[in-house]
C-alpha cells in the first residue's frame, strides 16, 4: 500500500498543474551543463559558507568552549555584550576610529596617485604594477613583521627622523601613535583602489575636457566639475568595498600587537577581540555572538552608503 | 598496451580491498601500531622529541609516530578543535593550566591503570606525581620539573663592573643597584631591569612571598585590591627611580615570545621567565646569559619560587592505544638514551635515576638549569592549585591595567582597586 500511496502522492499536484513539470524538466534540460559547472562554486558555497554561518548563528546562543557540547543560554551573550562588556564598546571605538580615518585617506591617496598616472606617461604598466605590490602584499604576514620593524623605537622611521634631529617615540608600543602606524599601514596598501581609480578615469571622454579647456576651464575646476562626478560610481564603489574591507582587517594588528591588542588596547580592532573570545578563552558562543554583531554593523553601513547615494552619486552618462 | 578498467571492475576491486580492510587481512600494514603525538615548542624541542620517538620505533619496531607541533597559543585552539571533532590524538602535551578542564570534561585518560604495567613511576618526585592529579586520580605524567626564574645577561653585567643578582637580592636593593649600573653601564640606553608589573607569574611570586596567593583553591582571587596597589606602587616607585625600562620599550615585548624580550632586545640585562627556557633564550643571545631567581620582598622572604610540572603526558580519552601510549611515556621519561637526547630541555626529569643518567653529558647551561632547580632551598614553597579557567583572561588584564599605570593614564591608588574589580568579574564568570 505505501508504494502506491506515494505513487499517488507524486501524481497528485501534477494533475493541477500540467504544465509546471514540463517547464521544469525543460530548464533543467536546457541548464543542467551550467549547474554541473557551478556545482564546485555550490558545494563551497553551501559546505563552506552558509553551513557554518547558520552553525555560528545557532552558537551564539550558546555557551561552547569546543570541549563540551554546546550549552543553550538564550540571548545572554548578545545582553552582556551590549550591556556589562567594556571590551566590546573599547574594540568598537578603536574600529570606527581605523575606519573612519584609514578609509578617506587610502581613497584620497589611490585617487592621487591614478590621477598621476592617468597623465599617458611612459613606463605606465610598470608604475602601476609597482604601486599596486603593496595591496597584493599587503593583507600578509610578513608585511606586518616589517611594518614592527619600521616602527619600532630603534626602527627605520626614527633613523630618517634622527637625520633632522627628531626623536621619535617607539611607534608601535606607544598607546598614542600605535593605532596610527596601522592606518598608515592601510593607506600605504592604496594599490587595489588606485587601479579601478585608474579604469574609472579612462572611462572619461576626453572631449569633454577639450570642450572645458576651450571655455577657460582651470584644471582644478575641470577636476571638480568633470573628473570628481563622472567618477562617482567608482568613488562609491571602492568606498563600500573599502569600508568592509576595515571593518574586517584583522592581521596588521594581530601581528603588530602579538594577538594581545595592546598597548592598553589602542590596536584591540574588533576582529581581534572577536579572535581572543574564540580562540584564547574558548568561548566560541559569545565570539559567534560578537561576529553576528560585526555583520549587522557593516550591513547598517553599507545599506546607509547606498541609501545617501543617490544624493552624491552620479549615473547620468 | 592501453590499462582500461570498467566500472563494475573497478567497483568490484574496490569493494574486495574494503572487505579485506574491514576484515583485518588487509596488507601489511595491519602489525603497524600508528601514534598520533602532539605537542607545542619550538624546532628544538621538535628535533629532541622526534629523536626520542625514532629511537622508540627502533626499540619497538612496528610503532610509527605521526607528530605535530605549534607554538603555544596556536596550540590549545587545534587541540580544542582536534578534542571536538573526537579525532583527539594518542599523546597529548598537556598544561597545568588546562589540566584540571581536560580532565574534567573527559577528553583526556586517567593512567592510574597502567602505573606498574608498562608505567614504572618508582622514584619519581612525589610533588611533581601530585602535580598530574586531578580529585585524585593521574592525569598528566611531568616531563620535568621547572621553576620561575630571571635571566641575567652576565656579560652587560661584567662590563658595567657591577656583581651579579644574587639569591638574595630583594627589591628594596634595586634603586641602589640601578644608580651603579646608570654611571658604569657600557650599553648605550640599556636600564637595569625590565618592568615585569604586568606579569602574572611575578605578581604570584610577590604574592606567595608574602604568604598570599594568586588565587584560592576554589578558583577566587587570593589578593586584595590594596595588595594590587602596592603592587603598582612598588614598580612606578622603580620606574621613578630610572630602574626599569621605559614603558615604551616594555610594550614591545607584548607576547612574551624570546625575541622581544627587554634581554633578548638589549634593552635591559634581566628578564623574567622560566627555568627551562635558559637554553631557548641563549639561543637567541650573544651575549653569555645565566639565571637566579626573582628578588625577595625582603630579606629572607622566601616561598615565592615552587616546583611547577612545565608540562605533561596525557593520553586522549579517545585513543584505541592507551597502553601502547603509556609504554611510550615510559620510556619517555626512563629511558637513559632517550633522557640524554631530551636533556632538561622540558624542565629537570622527575625521576632520580633519570637525573643521574643525563648528569654527564649535560652542557653548562643545562647544568645551571638542573642546579637552580634542584637547589630552591628556602625560596621554594608549595605547588599552587591549578589556576581557574578563567586565569588566562585576568592575566590578560593585569598586563593591560600594568600598562595604563606605566603609560600614567592611572595612578596605582586607583588601578589597584579597578584591577581587582575586573579580576573579581572575570572570575566570577568562570562559575556561572
Amino acid at each position: 500500500m505505501t508504494a502506491r500511496s506515494i505513487q499517488d502522492a507524486n501524481r497528485a499536484p501534477t494533475t493541477g498543474r500540467a504544465v509546471s513539470p514540463s517547464v521544469w524538466s525543460q530548464l533543467w534540460s536546457r541548464n543542467a551543463g551550467g549547474y554541473l559547472f557551478l556545482l564546485p562554486w555550490f558545494l563551497g558555497f553551501f559546505g563552506l559558507t552558509l553551513g557554518p554561518m547558520i552553525s555560528s548563528l545557532y552558537l551564539s546562543f550558546t555557551n561552547f568552549d569546543l570541549l563540551t557540547a554546546p550549552d543553550w543560554v538564550g540571548p545572554a551573550n548578545y545582553v552582556r555584550i551590549f550591556t556589562a562588556d567594556p571590551k566590546f564598546s573599547t574594540s568598537m571605538r578603536v574600529t570606527l576610529f581605523f575606519v573612519v580615518f584609514s578609509v578617506p585617506l587610502k581613497l584620497a591617496f589611490a585617487l592621487g596617485v591614478a590621477l598621476l598616472l592617468n597623465r599617458g606617461m611612459k613606463g605606465l604598466p610598470l608604475y602601476r604594477a609597482v604601486f599596486y605590490l603593496p595591496s597584493l602584499l599587503g593583507a600578509s604576514v610578513a608585511i606586518a613583521v616589517l611594518w614592527r620593524q619600521l616602527f619600532a623605537g630603534d626602527g627605520v622611521v626614527n633613523d630618517a627622523l634622527a637625520i633632522f634631529g627628531i626623536k621619535g617615540p617607539a611607534w608601535i608600543s606607544n598607546p598614542n601613535y600605535s593605532l596610527w602606524t596601522l592606518v598608515v599601514l592601510s593607506v600605504w596598501q592604496f594599490g587595489s583602489p588606485m587601479i579601478i581609480f585608474l579604469a574609472g578615469l579612462r572611462q572619461i571622454p576626453v572631449d569633454m575636457y577639450e570642450a572645458a579647456s576651450l571655455d577657460g576651464a582651470s584644471k582644478w575646476r575641470q577636476f571638480w566639475k568633470i573628473t570628481l562626478p563622472l567618477l562617482t560610481p567608482v568613488v562609491f564603489f571602492n568606498f563600500i568595498i573599502q569600508t568592509i574591507e576595515a571593518f574586517k582587517s584583522f592581521t596588521p594588528a594581530f601581528i603588530i600587537s602579538g594577538g594581545t591588542g595592546n598597548p592598553i588596547n589602542s590596536t584591540l580592532f574588533y576582529t581581534l577581540y572577536l579572535y581572543q573570545e574564540a580562540f584564547s578563552f574558548f568561548r566560541m558562543g559569545y565570539a559567534s555572538a560578537l561576529a553576528w554583531i560585526l555583520l549587522a554593523i557593516v550591513g547598517f553601513f553599507t545599506a546607509f552608503s547606498f541609501l545617501t547615494s543617490k544624493y552624491w552619486v552620479h549615473y547620468d552618462d | 598496451m592501453s590499462i582500461s578498467i570498467d566500472r563494475r571492475q573497478f567497483l568490484m576491486g574496490s569493494t574486495a580491498l574494503l572487505a579485506a580492510a574491514a576484515a583485518g587481512v588487509g596488507p601489511a600494514m595491519s602489525q603497524e601500531t600508528r601514534m598520533r603525538l602532539i605537542f607545542w615548542g619550538g624546532q628544538a624541542r621538535a628535533d629532541r622529541t622526534y629523536g626520542v620517538t625514532d629511537l622508540y620505533t627502533k626499540a619497538n619496531p612496528g610503532t610509527t609516530f605521526d607528530g605535530e607541533f605549534l607554538a603555544f597559543a596556536d596550540y590549545w585552539p587545534k587541540l580544542a578543535t582536534q578534542t571536538a571533532g573526537g579525532n583527539s590524538p594518542d599523546v597529548i602535551q598537556m598544561d597545568y593550566r588546562y589540566i584540571v578542564e581536560y580532565a574534567k570534561r573527559n577528553a583526556i585518560a586517567p593512567l592510574d591503570e597502567f602505573i606498574g604495567n608498562g608505567l614504572n613511576l618508582d622514584d619519581f618526585d612525589k610533588d611533581q606525581l601530585d602535580g598530574g592529579k586531578v580529585d585524585g586520580k593521574l592525569y598528566g605524567i611531568s616531563l620535568g620539573a621547572n621553576s620561575t626564574a630571571i635571566m641575567v645577561n652576565t656579560t652587560a653585567f661584567e662590563e658595567a663592573g657591577l656583581e651579579l643578582p644574587t639569591r638574595d637580592l630583594s627589591y628594596a636593593d634595586l634603586p641602589a643597584m640601578a644608580e651603579k649600573w646608570n654611571s658604569s653601564s657600557k650599553r648605550a640606553g640599556m636600564k637595569l631591569w625590565s618592568d615585569y608589573s604586568g606579569g602574572e607569574p611575578g605578581l604570584e611570586n610577590w604574592l606567595r612571598q608574602q604568604g598570599k596567593a594568586l588565587y584560592t583553591a576554589d578558583g577566587l582571587a587570593g589578593f586584595t585590591a590594596e595588595d594590587i596597589t602596592n603592587w603598582f606602587q612598588l614598580w612606578a616607585d622603580l620606574r621613578a627611580a630610572d630602574v626599569i625600562v621605559s614603558p615604551d620599550d616594555q610594550a614591545l615585548d607584548a607576547t612574551d615570545a624570546i625575541e622581544n624580550t627587554m634581554i633578548t632586545l638589549g634593552k635591559a640585562p634581566i628578564t623574567y621567565a622560566n627555568s627551562n627556557q635558559l637554553i631557548a633564550f641563549q639561543a637567541v643571545n650573544k651575549d653569555k646569559l645565566t639565571m637566579t631567581n626573582y628578588p625577595r620582598i625582603k630579606a629572607g622572604s622566601g616561598g615565592g619560587h615552587y616546583r611547577k610540572p612545565s608540562m605533561f603526558f596525557s593520553l586522549g580519552a579517545s585513543s584505541k592505544q592507551q597502553a601502547e601510549g603509556a609504554k611510550f611515556i615510559d620510556f619517555f621519561i626512563s629511558n637513559p638514551d632517550a633522557a640524554t637526547i631530551l636533556g632538561v630541555e622540558r624542565g629537570i626529569p622527575c625521576k632520580a635515576s633519570t637525573r643521574d643518567a643525563i648528569k654527564p653529558s649535560l652542557d653548562e647551561q643545562s647544568l645551571v638549569a638542573l642546579n637552580f632547580v634542584s637547589n630552591l632551598g628556602d625560596l621554594l614553597g608549595a605547588l599552587p592549585p591549578s589556576p581557574p579557567s578563567n586565569a588566562g583572561e585576568v592575566g590578560v588584564a593585569l598586563k593591560t591595567k600594568s600598562q595604563e599605570v606605566a603609560f600614567g593614564q592611572q595612578s596605582p591608588q586607583d588601578a589597584g582597586p579597578a584591577f581587582f574589580a575586573q579580576a573579581t568579574e572575570i572570575l566570577a564568570r568562570a562559575k556561572s
